[in-house]
């Protein structure tokens, strides 16, 4: 289902159960831990304008409702004080299996095929990080509030590095 | 050796308007000199001073992130497909 709530930044396609509590970051029906998710967990990223991006999460609710694709989100407009100017759509799944979610992307017509593992992106988003610290600047944060910011992305992230055994969590987006 | 560049419409200035553009190499640094060739200034974007892929971009073939294979000594054969896209997508 497509959950489109006007005070978040992104539009999220995901399966109903997801939104009872069951997680999303599953291989053959078992849960990822923290150190299976920073091994094998990632996205592939489809840009585009956001009406084009609209009518592919249409078409790919079908295959997260029948839990092929785990979970899908993107932007509802680009985020520019990031640079871009267009929307990203990220298409969340396993290593294992994104030669297949690929061939689906592929045939409703996406043509930039770009994986990026979740590792990396939460290494952008360390303290550091080019994209936390990029954030931080076109925010205009102060010295304060990005100390808390790098403070809590480290506390966040860090807890996924430093205990690889856990179950991965999400957080609220 | 005819290798296909992809990029989304954010960056087709990169490559004179256009989104999807043929070039020549055996690796993907000979690819980057043969675009500098057909486009003016392409070369001195993708990559920065030190002639490393600038980090305001992320270059993948056939999926993968150049920085985890080889980077621009990443050999490419007849009919592959690379794409370009700004570094920041990848958050």
């Amino acid at each position: 289902m497509i959950i489109d709530r006007p005070d978040s930044h992104f539009i999220f396609v995901m399966h109903p159960s997801v939104l009872m509590g069951k997680k999303y970051t599953l291989y053959e029906g078992k849960e990822l831990t923290n150190g299976e998710v920073l091994q094998y967990w990632g996205k592939w990223i489809v840009l585009g304008e956001k009406s084009w991006l609209d009518e592919l999460a249409r078409k790919l609710d079908q295959y997260v409702e029948d839990q092929v694709i785990p979970c899908i989100k993107y932007d509802r407009k680009p985020p520019e004080n990031l640079g871009l100017t267009e929307a990203v759509m990220m298409v969340y799944c396993d290593k294992r299996k994104s030669e297949e979610i690929w061939q689906i992307l592929q045939q409703h017509g996406v043509k930039i095929k770009a994986w990026v593992t979740e590792r990396e992106t939460m290494e952008m988003w360390l303290p550091g990080g080019p994209l936390l610290e990029q954030w931080i600047t076109s925010m205009n944060l102060g010295e304060e509030e990005a100390r808390f910011n790098r403070e809590d992305a480290a506390a966040r992230l860090g807890y996924i590095f430093n205990h690889p055994d856990e179950i991965f969590s999400a957080w609220e987006q | 050796m005819s290798i296909t560049i992809i990029v989304p419409g954010s960056l087709k200035d990169l490559l004179g308007g256009s989104d999807q553009v043929t070039c020549e190499g055996k690796t993907i640094g000979e690819c980057i000199a043969d675009l500098d060739y057909k486009f003016s200034g392409f070369k001195s974007r993708v990559l920065d001073e030190k002639g490393e892929i600038n980090s305001s971009f992320m270059i993948f073939l056939d999926g993968q992130n150049l920085r985890i294979l080889d980077g621009l000594a990443t050999s490419v054969k007849d009919g592959d497909e690379v794409n370009i896209i700004p570094f920041a997508a990848g958050g």
